[in-house]
C-alpha cells in the first residue's frame, strides 16, 4: 500500500559511458569495500580510546579486527582490496626508526604513495583509486601522557582526538598548480634555512617531499594510461586512455587548465587529503569550478551532458565529500552561479552517495533553490543538505573570525562548519556526554540532602565546568604534541599560512584559526531529566532523588509505574515552554562555559549541538531519568529523543528555535518524512522550499531530510540482498550512507525514529 | 470565560485548505456519518477513552475510579459510559497517557497561543488555521470570535464544516473566514439521511446562501467544495455527477475548488479505543482507475476539470 520511498521520472540520464562507471561503483560499495569502521561503542560517545586515535586502521599492527568495529557505512574514500599495505617493510619509519618529527612523517607519506598503484578503471574519465591510508603505514600514538589524561578525562565524561576535520581550500591549488605549490614551498625553505630555524627546515623539507610526492603520483596515473590506451585495441576506450594521461600530464607538472582537469585535479587533491585519515570537507565547489565551466563551454571544448558526468564521476569516488554551494560573496550579494545548477544536476542525474550541502540565504538565486528543492523532494536523501549561511557567519563572527574571511565560512562536514584554508578545525572528534556531569550533580546532591532545584542544578553547572577543565588539559597535551607526531602536511598544501610560516596547521598558529570545538552528547535527554526530576522530585515530592538514581541504575527494572511517570512528563521538542526553556538555559551554559574556556593556541572552546552517532551506542549509555530504557537511544543532537516529540514537525522546529544557535557552531533538525506526504500533491519542492524558508527565518542551521517509510526500511535490514534495498541511501546523521552497509544497531536506531507524516 | 471543547488540534496538516495548516477539532456534531474518521468528535460530552498501546496494566485507574467505571474486560479496559462521571480521577492516576479525556476545554486566549506557534510557517508557507471537527459551527460563537482574532493577527483561516448550522451562524463567522471548505456527501436527501443521520435540504440551502453571498461579497471568502469517496455510499457516479450539477447549476460559479476525497480506514484505531463497531473498517481503499472514473462523472455536468482533485491514499 505505502511506498519505501518516492519514484519519479529522471531529469537527466547518464549516458553510456557513465553507466559503465556508476556500476563499478556500486559494486565497490555494496559488497562493502567503501566501508568505513569504528572501533567500538567507546568510540562512537567520548571519540578516543587508548585503542585508536579516530577511525580505525583498517590493516597493519594497529588494526582493530573488523568483527568487534561498527561499519558507519559506504564512507571511506579508501577502496579496500583486503591486504595490507605491501611495502610496510619498506616504510622508512619502520626501517630507520620513529622519529617525531614532520620530516619522518613526510617520508612515510611519500612511501605510501610511492607504493600506491595508479589505478585506472575502464570508462574512466576521472581517475584515481588508493587502498591503504597513512594509520595503516605509520604508528599514530600521542605518547603516554595523553593516553593517562585520556583515562582521567573519560571518567569524567569526555575525550577527543585531533585529526582531519577541517575545510580545505583547493581554490589555492587550482589557481598555482602543485607547481606553484611547491614554488613557494622551495622559497620558504630557502628562507627559514638563512635565518636557521631548524624546526621550520624539518616542516619544509617535509612538505617538498610530500609536494614532490603527490606531482610522481599523479604522473604515474598520466604514464599508466598511456600504457592501458597502447594496449588496448577498442578506439573508443583508447580515446579515453589518452584523454586521461594527457590530463594527468598537464595537472603533474602544471596548473590545471580546463574544467575536466580542475575535476581531475580536485580528484587527486581530495585522494592525497583523505589518505593522510578522514574527515575534511573541500569547500566551494562551484566556485572553483565556475570559471573552467564558463570558459570551456563558450569555447565549444565542453557540453554541459559532459560538466555533470565528469563531476559525477567525482561524486562517485569521492566518498565523505563535504561540498559546499551557494551562499555570499564578500560584497554580500549572492554566490550562486551557473555551476551551481550543474553541480545539482549532476547529483540528479547519478543519485548515489554524495554529502552536498546548500548555504541557503534569503536572497539568493530563487529559481536554483526551487530546483534544490525539487531535487530534494524527487530524491529524498536530504542531497543537498540545506544550511543557513547567515548564521553560519554570524557563529564565526561570534568566535572572532576576522569579517574580511568569515563570509568564506563552508561546511566542513557532517554538521558543522570553517573557514576554508584559514581554521585548523578538529571538530567532530571532541566530545562531551553530557550525562557524566548530571550523575555527578545527583550524587552530591543526594549526599548532600538537596531539596531545591536551583542548588541542584548549580551542582550540575559546576560538574559540567569540572568536565570540561578536564578535556583542556587533555586537548592541550595533544596540541603540544600534535604537529610533531601526526602534523597533517597533505592537509596543509591547501592553506593558508603553514608553508609561509612553516608550520602545520596542526601547530601553533599554523592557521590564523584554532579554536577547539567540541560535540555535547545527551542535551535533550539531560533537559528532560532535569524537568522529570524538577517536576517529580522537587516540585510534587512523589520520589526522592536517591530513588530515581538507583531505578535508573538498574534501568527501572521492576519501576515501571515510576519510569512511566518520568516519561510522561513534558518533553523537549513540543513546543512546549516549560521544558524547552529548560533546554535552552542548560546549552546557554554549556556556551559561557566554553566561552570562558581557551586552549594553548589561546583561542576558546565552541560547542555544537549534535553527535555525529554516539546517541546509538547504547551498551555504555545507561538508563536516564527521562524515562529513556538504557537499550534505548539517546536524542540525536538537539533533536528530540525518538518518539517523544507526539506534536508534528513544524512544533519540534519551534522548539529547536527557541535554542540562540548564533551561540554553536551547527545543530541540525533531521527529518524522516514519509513518502506518501506527497501523494496527491502538486508542487511537491514547494512544500520543502517554504518550510525550509520558515525555519531559517527562525536563525536555524540545518535540515536533514529524508524521505522514507521507516517501517518499510526495517525489511532492509534482514534482507540486504534485495536489489530493491542495495541503493537506498540515507542521511543518518551528518552523513551520508547507503543503508545497506550501516552497522546493524545503527540501522535498527535509523528505523526507530519519528517518522513524520507531514512536514 | 468562553471556552471550547477541542478534541485535537493537528500541527503541520496540509489536507485541509492551502500551505502548512494548524487544524483544531471542535467537539460534537449533528451528523453522524456511517464513514465519519473522528467518532470521538461527534457527541457533545465525550468523557474518557483508554488507550491498549500505552496502557501496561497497572490497574491503578481502577483503583482511582469512585464508581467503578472501569473494569478490565478481555480486551482491557473496558469503560461504561452510563456510568462514568467524568471526574477524571483515573485520568490522574494513570501514570502513561492510557487514559486520558478526549476534549479539553480551551480558552481563547490559550487556543490563540497554541496555534499562533506556528505563524512563520503559515505565512511562509501560504498557510493558516482551520477549524473542523466534528462540526465546528455547533460552537460558532467561540469559532467567530477565534477567526476574528486570528485574523486580527494576519493569519489566514478556514472553515472546515459539513453546512450543517443555522445560516445565521455562518453569517456571524463567514466575515473572519478566507476559505469555506463545504461538505457535499451526497445529494440524494434519502440517502443523506440513511448514510449521516440528517437530511440534506438545509445543508444546500446553506450551500446556495454561502455562494450567492460570496459573490454578492458579503464575504472575501473563497469557497471549496469537498466529498468524500466512501465506496458503497458516496462513491457513485450518480451521486458525482449530482454534486456536480448542483456545484454548475446552483452555486452561482463560486466554487474555486472540488477535493474528491479518498476513503481510507486508517481511523479503525479510534474506535476500538470507543469500544464502538464501525460499518466501514473493512472497506478498501480506492483504485486510481475508480477515483478517475467518479472523476468523469464528476465533471459530466459542467464543472470545470481544472477544479476537480482527487486526494488521499489509493490502492496501487
Amino acid at each position: 500500500m505505502s511506498k519505501l520511498k518516492n519514484t519519479y521520472e529522471p531529469a537527466f540520464v547518464p549516458g553510456s559511458r557513465l553507466k559503465q562507471v556508476i556500476q563499478y561503483n556500486q559494486e565497490l560499495a555494496i559488497s562493502g569495500r567503501r566501508n568505513l569502521y569504528t572501533a567500538d561503542s567507546d568510540q562512537l560517545v567520548y571519540h578516543w580510546t587508548d585503542k585508536a586515535n579516530g577511525i580505525v586502521p583498517q590493516s597493519g599492527e594497529w588494526s582493530s579486527p573488523k568483527e568487534t568495529s561498527f561499519s558507519l557505512g559506504d564512507h571511506a574514500c579508501r577502496v579496500d582490496i583486503g591486504v595490507g599495505f605491501p611495502a610496510y617493510d619498506e616504510v622508512p619509519s619502520h626501517l630507520e626508526g620513529y622519529e617525531a618529527t614532520p620530516l619522518s612523517w613526510a617520508k612515510d607519506y611519500a612511501c605510501l604513495l610511492a607504493n600506491s598503484p595508479a589505478e585506472i578503471h575502464p570508462f574512466e574519465s576521472i581517475v584515481g583509486e588508493f587502498h591503504w591510508e597513512m594509520n595503516e603505514v605509520r604508528k599514530y600514538y600521542f605518547g603516554d601522557r595523553v593516553h593517562e589524561l585520556g583515562h582521567e578525562v573519560r571518567a569524567l565524561g569526555a575525550g577527543g582526538t585531533s585529526h582531519g576535520h577541517t575545510c580545505l581550500d583547493l581554490g589555492i591549488g587550482l589557481r598555482e598548480g602543485w607547481c606553484g605549490i611547491l614554488a613557494r614551498i622551495e622559497k620558504s625553505l630557502a628562507l627559514y634555512t638563512r635565518l636557521e630555524h631548524p624546526d621550520k627546515i624539518n616542516y619544509l623539507q617535509g612538505l617538498k617531499i610530500i609536494c614532490t610526492a603527490i606531482m610522481d603520483y599523479i604522473q604515474k596515473h598520466a604514464d599508466r594510461a598511456l600504457a592501458l590506451a597502447e594496449e588496448t585495441d577498442d578506439p573508443a576506450q583508447k580515446e579515453l586512455y589518452l584523454f586521461v594521461a594527457k590530463d594527468c600530464a598537464q595537472i603533474a607538472s602544471g596548473k590545471p587548465e580546463t574544467y575536466h582537469q580542475a575535476i581531475q585535479w580536485i580528484q587527486f587533491a581530495i585522494m592525497t587529503d583523505r589518505m593522510v585519515g578522514h574527515g575534511n570537507g573541500y569547500g566551494h565547489l562551484d566556485l572553483y569550478l565556475n570559471d573552467f565551466f564558463l570558459k570551456d563551454t563558450a569555447a565549444g571544448l565542453l557540453t554541459r551532458q559532459d560538466a555533470r558526468e565528469y563531476l559525477a564521476e567525482l561524486f562517485l569516488k569521492v566518498r565523505g565529500q563535504h561540498f559546499t554551494i551557494c551562499g555570499r560573496l564578500k560584497d554580500g550579494s549572492d554566490a550562486t552561479n551557473e555551476m551551481s545548477r550543474v553541480i545539482l544536476e549532476s547529483y540528479d542525474m547519478v543519485d548515489d552517495y554524495n554529502n552536498l550541502f546548500l548555504m541557503w540565504h534569503k536572497d539568493m538565486d530563487q529559481e536554483v533553490f526551487s530546483y534544490a528543492c525539487d531535487v530534494l523532494a524527487r530524491h529524498g536523501a536530504s542531497v543537498p543538505t540545506f544550511c543557513n549561511y547567515d548564521l553560519m557567519v554570524d557563529c564565526e563572527l561570534r568566535s572572532g573570525v576576522d569579517p574580511e574571511v568569515a563570509w568564506t565560512v563552508a561546511v566542513g562536514g557532517c554538521q558543522w562548519f570553517s573557514i576554508p584554508g584559514r581554521e585548523y578545525c578538529d571538530q567532530d572528534v571532541n566530545s562531551i556526554v553530557l550525562l557524566d556531569p548530571m550523575w555527578r550533580a545527583m550524587d552530591r546532591a543526594i549526599q548532600t540532602n538537596t531539596s531545591d532545584f536551583e542548588v541542584f542544578y548549580q551542582m550540575f553547572v559546576e560538574e559540567f565546568k569540572r568536565t570540561t577543565e578536564a578535556l583542556r588539559i587533555f586537548k592541550d597535551a595533544q596540541y603540544e604534541v600534535l604537529d610533531k607526531i601526526w602534523p597533517e602536511m597533505a592537509t596543509s598544501l591547501h592553506f593558508h599560512g603553514p608553508i609561509e610560516r612553516g608550520t602545520d596547521i596542526t601547530g601553533h598558529r599554523g592557521v590564523d584559526v584554532q579554536y577547539t570545538s567540541v560535540n555535547i552528547l545527551g542535551i535533550p535527554n539531560v533537559a528532560d531529566s532535569m524537568y522529570a526530576m524538577k517536576k517529580l522530585v522537587f516540585e510534587q515530592h512523589a520520589y526522592t532523588l536517591a530513588e530515581v538514581r538507583k531505578a535508573v541504575s538498574e534501568n527501572w527494572e521492576n519501576n515501571e509505574v515510576m519510569r512511566q511517570r518520568f516519561l510522561h512528563q513534558d518533553k523537549y521538542g513540543n513546543d512546549i515552554d516549560d521544558v524547552d526553556f529548560l533546554l535552552v538555559r542548560i546549552t546557554d551554559m554549556i556556551a559561557e562555559v566554553l566561552d570562558h574556556t581557551y586552549n594553548n593556541r589561546g583561542q576558546q572552546y565552541r560547542a555544537s549541538l549534535f553527535q555525529f552517532q554516539g546517541h546509538t551506542a547504547v551498551s555504555v549509555l545507561p538508563a536516564t531519568p527521562d524515562g529513556r530504557l538504557a537499550q534505548e537511544p539517546l536524542a540525536h543532537g538537539c533533536n528530540p529523543t525518538a518518539g517523544r516529540n507526539t506534536k508534528g514537525l513544524m512544533a519540534t522546529a519551534n522548539s529547536l528555535a527557541k535554542i540562540h544557535n548564533y551561540k554553536f557552531l551547527g545543530g541540525t533538525l533531521q527529518v524522516e518524512l514519509q513518502p506518501k506526504f506527497f501523494d496527491g500533491k502538486e508542487n511537491l519542492a514547494d512544500y520543502i522550499r517554504t518550510f525550509t524558508e520558515a525555519f531559517f527565518a527562525m536563525n536555524t542551521f540545518q535540515i536533514n531530510l529524508n524521505i522514507i517509510d521507516l517501517e518499510k526500511l526495517k525489511d532492509a535490514i534482514d534482507h540486504p540482498e534485495n536489489p530493491e534495498y542495495q541503493n537506498i541511501i540515507i542521511k543518518v546523521t551528518g552523513y551520508t550512507t547507503r543503508f545497506i552497509c550501516l552497522a546493524k544497531p545503527f540501522q535498527i536506531e535509523f528505523c526507530g525514529r519519528t517518522n513524520y507524516e507531514s512536514m | 470565560m468562553e471556552t471550547a471543547s477541542v478534541f485535537d488540534i493537528y500541527r503541520g496538516t496540509t489536507h485541509d485548505g492551502p500551505g502548512l495548516r494548524s487544524t483544531v477539532f471542535f467537539q460534537s456534531c449533528p451528523l453522524s456519518c456511517r464513514w465519519c474518521h473522528n467518532p470521538e468528535g461527534i457527541t457533545a460530552a465525550p468523557g474518557v477513552w483508554w488507550e491498549a498501546r500505552s496502557c501496561i496494566g497497572c490497574m491503578l485507574c481502577q483503583d482511582a475510579c469512585p464508581v467503578s467505571a472501569n473494569p478490565a474486560g478481555e480486551t482491557g479496559i473496558h469503560i461504561d459510559r452510563e456510568r462514568c462521571i467524568r471526574c477524571g480521577s483515573c485520568v490522574d492516576a494513570c501514570p502513561t497517557g492510557a487514559m486520558s479525556f478526549i476534549a479539553r476545554e480551551w480558552s481563547l486566549p490559550a487556543l490563540l497561543d497554541e496555534v499562533l506557534r506556528d505563524q512563520a510557517f503559515y505565512q511562509k508557507t501560504g498557510g493558516g488555521v482551520t477549524a473542523s471537527g466534528g462540526e465546528c459551527m455547533v460552537q460558532h460563537a467561540f469559532v467567530a470570535r477565534f477567526f476574528q482574532e486570528l485574523k486580527a493577527q494576519g493569519v489566514n483561516t478556514a472553515l472546515d464544516t459539513s453546512g450543517f448550522a443555522a445560516f445565521s451562524a455562518f453569517e456571524e463567522v463567514l466575515p473572519y473566514v478566507d476559505y469555506v471548505l463545504y461538505d457535499l456527501k451526497l445529494l440524494d436527501a434519502s440517502a443523506h439521511r440513511q448514510f449521516t443521520g440528517q437530511d440534506n435540504s438545509f445543508i444546500l440551502e446553506n450551500a446556495r446562501k454561502i455562494a450567492s453571498a460570496v459573490k454578492e461579497e458579503r464575504f472575501r471568502a473563497e469557497l471549496w467544495i469537498r466529498t468524500p469517496l466512501i465506496p458503497g455510499a458516496t462513491a457513485t457516479a450518480e451521486n458525482l455527477a449530482a454534486i456536480g450539477d448542483f456545484i454548475a447549476g446552483q452555486m452561482e460559479g463560486q466554487v474555486r475548488r472540488w477535493e474528491l476525497c479518498a476513503f481510507n480506514n486508517s481511523c479503525i484505531t479510534k474506535y476500538q479505543r470507543l469500544g464502538l463497531p464501525w460499518a466501514c473498517q473493512d472497506v478498501p481503499l480506492l483504485r486510481k482507475e475508480e477515483t478517475e472514473a467518479l472523476r468523469k462523472a464528476a465533471v459530466s455536468g459542467g464543472v470545470d476539470n481544472e477544479l476537480v482533485f482527487v486526494t488521499g491514499l489509493l490502492r496501487e
